[in-house]
């Protein structure tokens, strides 16, 4: 249960007792090897490492034994002996630290910056770290003899010796940091258990480590969360808030904590501490509460569906610690006068548990129990935790929160800060840190401190593309980034013609039909849509009907269907689409019978419709000037589904013609769990084949813009599903070696930039690109700001360049990025991410939301998904 | 004791659960029993046991005090309020302070407790330490109960490894009646009575070395004496305050006054929700509706057995939504934390949008049908 669970096991080790001068010489930062003739059994063992990237830690103790090292050399260590944490539960690494990809791209060993567009100053977010000269970290291993396993009991025993060890140290249990060198290299200490039982403590240098080192990179980073904690933040998920200022909006129940997201990293030139401002949003509520008004909402036939699609999947917060769980499971079968299995053996109902432990009464005893998956990657330990919904708060908003328009505006008031407020919240922070004498007093103690003032440097903007649209060219205000205006009344690049269609709604919708079809008749001439009179259905307002209706109605002919819907209730659309885009393969467009309620709205709805039927139709509405030939643009992204089936989906789209105004689309449907893409081979040879079909002969470059790869998952793509890409271009043919040139898109990253502007701090324009100071020496990597926001701060998209044979400037790839978020169909404007990016993101999210199963490839080469 | 006999008893020396458990669990087991609002643990070390006593429910201030600043630092953070207790800000206040300092000096900051535990320190103390330690417990601080805890060394040959004392830090260990001598004539001189008992129970047939850990639990005979203490001896603070948390509680006024507005406005909100969806049902649409009948809606179903005066009920005017104050204030919710009406009045004065004449809260319901 909980927190007893969690109690790390380590590998059985022999002897414990490190020998002295270390005999053992072990070679450190090897995958797939265990070291140490210490557990020559061990040698058999499949290699935890090559397993899991990035998996550093405690159950690999055993090779981050003592090490041969002479004092004084320079040795950066390999992560795999690092498993320091602030608090339980195993680290990922979130940095994607050790994965080194520009090294093997001599192109941009040198260099990688661009240079084109105008010059423009930037203030960032990132603030300097510096250490005093000559400083270095010393690392030691405690082993324990005999073995101790509780690590609160290991760290009690080993700071009995205070006096030796000093009052500035970081422990995890297993590895201990020193900010200054013990006497000898090896130190034999004695304690004594509660028990009165001795334990003999051998504390042996393993490591002198330079501040540039990925683990002082870790390290620095639990020391600065040491610091929030000083500063009595409150740690929620990875984290810290400030719970003594909270904003409540008790309209929706809710509370939002100020607080911020820190990472300590090595950039361009300096370690550096990018900070920023984080909101929390809090729930008054349990997840009991939520429970009795969806009972009181959807009553009891529903009620175990609902909450299952309402709690699945929020972060809860509970009353008796401060840890977070996720809501994987509901056990309705279970309840607070159920037992579990203590650490201990014995069992105990949850009512009892609480009560001794927490002193906790659960008053409702009829509630369900809640599950909480506890993953333990590293050893393939599977581990639930029963939760009880009374104890436990819910935190974050559920997808129906977000839908809610008036909950989201009152939501933005407080958590989109504009540039100078963002700014002021965060030196509020770092004020915090200068003043706080605890916190200079152990900054100190490690020989650390920061620089107060943010980085300023300079970035490029690069020149606003041209929109073409039927041999007209258009320029766009860059202040808004947006062309809907521009390019109003002209022709499209492609219409399709309207010959047969229909148009299905229920009768009290039938006002709304005839508006919408007298709208579309005014807007579609001047696009250059050919549009005959649609047939006219309607039905009642019933999922059956509709199905019923399509099955007897939908030709071969047809070119689209077109459902004018009462509600925003999910079955009723989601079986429109499953049936049109799997069984009998049409484009449809659904749309909300509200939002052409509004005749003052009316026009502008009825263009964006008659914009996106053409697209779902094989329609192109513009396109901006590509330079490259026969060049292939790939786009991928993946959705989770948390709810039902807990499966993955990948989209995939791939362009089909010189302009990029075509795009082909597949999609791979895969089990849980399986983050990157397996089914990617087939999807790029099918992608291959419809390229050369339309092209009569194959790409000879290909961009591979890849989004959805979480933090800490680079190493998994670059080293298994890169080479996919490859063995898939091999298998197409000996003679065929097309450049292959592969782009890590991440939305969420913590850099924020900000233009000076007439001493006030602005969002930069679009067209913003940065690729120095604030990347990362190790990668090919820069930040494009692409899109303008109303209100907040405008995120950077990161690009990382994994894989390059295109020979390309970083320059051209950096503006081929760019131009490609000027294609995506749905929005007259720039987006945040490259057009096929978001279009495999739409694909991903109507199959992973509505249809379940790959789609008919019949519709394949067309924008069915917008 | 003979080596075959030490032998033979090893494995019978573990007690379950671990005997510092035990330990906190007789100081909670008492807690539960007296109902102590203030708690002050002398030699808290790593807090565990003030961890656990935050949990009970009886007591509004914690206190802690350990010579080594250290030990205490590692773990204060565990008694920082939660993130929950932020959302859900209980009945009851809670204060948790540590101290650094000693045990031989006295603190006004250690003044007025009910309880004070010392578990396990007395033997940690050096000789004058020890000798100072009576009249700072007892004659200073003079709480109403005060339990010390100490090992017995009578039990220690049942210990296989210990040679002369459990710890290396003890500077000594009493044999039952060592302790009982130092408590009896301790009370004595401070007007207490004392209890002995233990946790830890000898193996059967051992009984007669007592329970592994001895405990003393003291009791002041008479009530007040520890005022005229205070006063005769004003002492400055010594001790160093390292850590504080206040916890939220619905007695402090800002945090009654957040959820007395929150539970209203929610409240109102589901009122105003049932209203509306009322309207919708009835198959009009509002608009037209309130634009052209001028109608006013009651609503009062969703108050279930509760009596309410005709024009005291929730209705919609034009665009706007009015849900009177005593219509809220019938909620069992908003009326336990607000006691009256009039307190109810004060409290969202200002806050939460009130008809003119203050008596209903008012919603615009104009730009919520725009938006949806």
């Amino acid at each position: 249960m909980t927190g007893r669970a969690r109690a790390r096991g380590r590998p059985p080790r022999q002897a414990p007792a490190l020998p002295a001068g270390g005999d053992a010489p072990v070679q450190q930062g090897v995958p797939g090897q265990l070291h140490g003739q210490r557990q020559p059994q061990q040698l058999r063992v499949p290699p935890a490492q090559a397993e899991e990237p990035g998996g550093h830690g405690r159950a690999h103790s055993g090779d981050a034994g003592p090490q041969e090292r002479r004092p004084g050399l320079q040795v950066s260590s390999g992560l795999q002996d690092l498993s320091l944490r602030d608090r339980g539960g195993r680290r990922r690494d979130f940095h994607d630290l050790g994965v080194n990809t520009r090294q093997t791209m001599v192109h941009v060993r040198e260099s990688k910056t661009g240079f084109s567009g105008r010059m423009i100053k930037l203030t960032t977010n990132h603030f300097v770290l510096t250490s005093r000269p000559h400083w270095v970290l010393y690392q030691y291993h405690v082993g324990y003899s005999p073995e101790v396993e509780a690590r609160r009991l290991r760290s009690a025993l080993l700071f009995q010796h205070q006096d030796t060890l000093g009052a500035t140290h970081a422990f995890d249990g297993t590895i201990l940091f020193l900010p200054r060198r013990l006497q000898s290299k090896v130190t034999e200490l004695l304690s004594r258990t509660r028990n009165g039982e001795d334990v003999k403590i051998t504390v042996t240098l393993t490591n002198e480590l330079p501040p540039t080192s990925p683990t002082c990179l870790q390290f620095y980073n639990i020391i600065f969360r040491r610091l929030l904690k000083m500063l009595n933040l409150q740690q929620i998920g990875r984290n810290y808030y400030n719970p003594s200022d909270p904003v409540s909006i008790p309209n929706h129940r809710l509370m939002v904590w100020l607080g911020f997201t820190s990472s300590i990293l090595q950039y361009e030139e300096n370690i550096m501490l990018c900070a920023d401002v984080s909101h929390k949003v809090l729930r008054g509520e349990t997840v009991l509460d939520t429970m009795h008004s969806i009972h009181s909402q959807v009553g009891e036939e529903r009620f175990r569906d609902t909450c299952a699609k309402e709690l699945i999947g929020l972060i809860v917060l509970t009353k008796y610690n401060n840890r977070t769980y996720r809501i994987d499971d509901i056990d309705w079968d279970n309840n607070p006068k159920g037992t579990f299995r203590k650490s201990d053996g014995s069992e105990v109902s949850f009512v009892e548990y609480y009560k001794k432990q927490y002193n906790i009464e659960i008053t409702d005893w009829m509630q369900p129990v809640l599950i909480s998956q506890v993953k333990r990657k590293s050893r393939n330990i599977q581990g639930s935790v029963a939760l009880i919904p009374e104890l436990c708060s819910l935190t974050g908003l559920t997808d129906k929160m977000r839908s809610d328009f008036s909950m989201m505006k009152d939501l933005a008031i407080h958590t989109r800060l504009p540039p100078e407020q963002r700014q002021r919240e965060l030196s509020r922070l770092l004020t915090y840190i200068q003043k706080d004498e605890n916190v200079q007093k152990e900054l100190r103690n490690w020989g650390l401190s920061f620089d107060y003032k943010s980085v300023s440097f300079t970035g490029r903007v690069v020149q606003g593309e041209k929109i073409f649209q039927s041999g007209t060219m258009f320029d766009y205000s860059p202040q808004f980034a947006d062309w809907s205006r521009e390019t109003r009344g002209v022709p499209l690049i492609r219409a399709v013609p309207l010959d047969s269609w229909l148009l299905i709604y229920s009768r009290r919708n039938y006002d709304a039909a005839n508006t919408l079809l007298q709208s579309l008749f005014k807007v579609s001439p001047s696009m250059g849509i050919r549009m005959s009179k649609p047939s006219m259905i309607e039905v009642d307002d019933r999922t059956e009907t509709y199905l019923r209706v399509l099955q007897q109605r939908v030709t071969p002919d047809t070119n689209i269907v077109f459902c004018i819907l009462s509600s925003s209730r999910k079955d009723k659309y989601d079986a429109i689409k499953k049936y049109l885009c799997t069984d009998c393969p049409i484009p449809s467009q659904c749309v909300l019978a509200r939002t052409l309620s509004k005749p003052q709205t009316i026009m502008t709805v009825a263009t964006k419709i008659a914009l996106q039927m053409n697209c779902k139709m094989g329609g192109e509405l513009w396109s901006v000037e590509i330079p490259l030939k026969q060049v292939m643009i790939v786009g991928i992204d993946c959705y989770h589904d948390t709810v039902s089936g807990k499966q993955s989906i990948a989209g995939f789209v791939a362009s089909l013609n010189q302009p990029v105004t075509r795009w082909f689309s597949r999609c791979v449907v895969q089990s849980r769990g399986q983050e990157l893409v397996d089914g990617i081979k087939a999807c790029l040879q099918a992608a291959l084949r419809n390229w050369s079909k339309w092209n009569k002969c194959l790409p000879s470059r290909i961009f591979v813009y890849r989004d959805g790869v979480g933090d800490g998952q680079l190493n998994t793509l670059v080293n298994y599903e890169v080479p996919q890409f490859l063995d898939c271009l091999k298998s197409i043919g000996t003679d065929y070696s097309p450049r292959l040139t592969v782009i890590v898109v991440k939305k969420r990253v913590g850099a924020r930039f900000f233009a000076e502007v007439g001493g006030g701090l602005r969002n930069p324009p679009p067209g913003t690109v940065v690729d120095t100071v604030v990347t990362r020496p190790e990668w090919y990597d820069f930040f494009i700001v692409s899109q303008t926001v109303k209100n907040g701060c405008v995120a950077p998209t990161h690009y990382n360049v994994v894989y390059d044979t295109s020979q390309l400037k970083p320059d051209h790839v950096q503006r081929l990025t760019y131009k490609l978020c000027h294609m995506y169909y749905n929005w007259s404007g720039i987006i945040r991410v490259p057009a096929p990016c978001q279009y495999a993101h739409k694909l991903a999210f109507l199959v992973g939301q509505s249809i379940h199963r790959e789609p008919n490839l019949l519709l394949s080469d067309r924008l069915y998904y917008l | 004791m003979d080596k075959n006999f030490q032998e033979e008893f090893k494995p019978v020396i573990k007690f379950e659960p671990p005997l510092y458990k035990q330990r906190h669990q007789f100081v909670k087991d008492l807690v539960e029993k007296y109902k102590p609002k203030k708690v002050a643990d002398l030699g808290c070390a790593d807090c565990s046991l003030l961890w656990m006593l935050k949990f009970c429910s009886c007591i509004e201030v914690l206190a802690g005090l350990d010579i080594c600043a250290n030990v205490m630092k590692e773990k204060m953070h565990t008694l920082s309020p939660l993130p929950v207790d932020y959302l859900q800000p209980s009945e009851r206040s809670l204060t948790v302070t540590l101290h650094h300092g000693s045990v031989a000096h006295k603190d006004p900051c250690m003044l007025g407790f009910d309880l004070v535990t010392c578990i396990e320190l007395i033997e940690h103390l050096e000789e004058s330490e020890l000798k100072k330690f009576p009249e700072v417990v007892f004659g200073f601080m003079a709480p109403s109960i005060v339990v010390i805890s100490t090992p017995n060394s009578e039990f220690n040959p049942l210990f296989p490894r210990v040679m002369l004392y459990r710890h290396p830090d003890h500077k000594f260990e009493w044999s039952q009646a060592q302790f009982q001598s130092w408590a009896l004539e301790t009370a004595r001189c401070y007007g207490y009575s004392v209890e002995f008992t233990g946790v830890g129970h000898p193996p059967t047939g051992m009984e007669k070395v007592g329970f592994c850990t001895q405990i003393g639990v003291f009791f002041r005979k008479s009530p007040q004496t520890g005022e005229s203490v205070q006063s005769e001896k004003p002492t400055e603070a010594v001790y160093k305050t390292v850590f504080k948390a206040v916890y939220p509680s619905l007695k402090d006024g800002k945090y009654l006054q957040n959820a007395v507005i929150s539970e209203v406005i929610f409240t109102a909100q589901i009122i105003k929700h049932r209203l509306m969806s009322k309207r919708e049902e009835s198959g009009d649409d509002p608009e037209r509706k309130s634009k052209f009948q001028h109608s006013v809606d009651s609503f009062s179903d969703c108050l279930g057995k509760l009596v309410v005066e005709k024009h005291m009920e929730p209705f919609v005017s034009g665009n706007e939504v009015y849900i009177p104050l005593s219509t809220i204030f019938s909620f069992p919710k908003v009326n336990r934390l607000c006691g009256t009406f009039e307190k109810l009045c004060k409290l969202i004065a200002g806050k939460v949008t009130l008809s003119s004449d203050g008596s209903a809260v008012m919603f615009n319901i104009e730009h919520e049908n725009e938006e949806n």
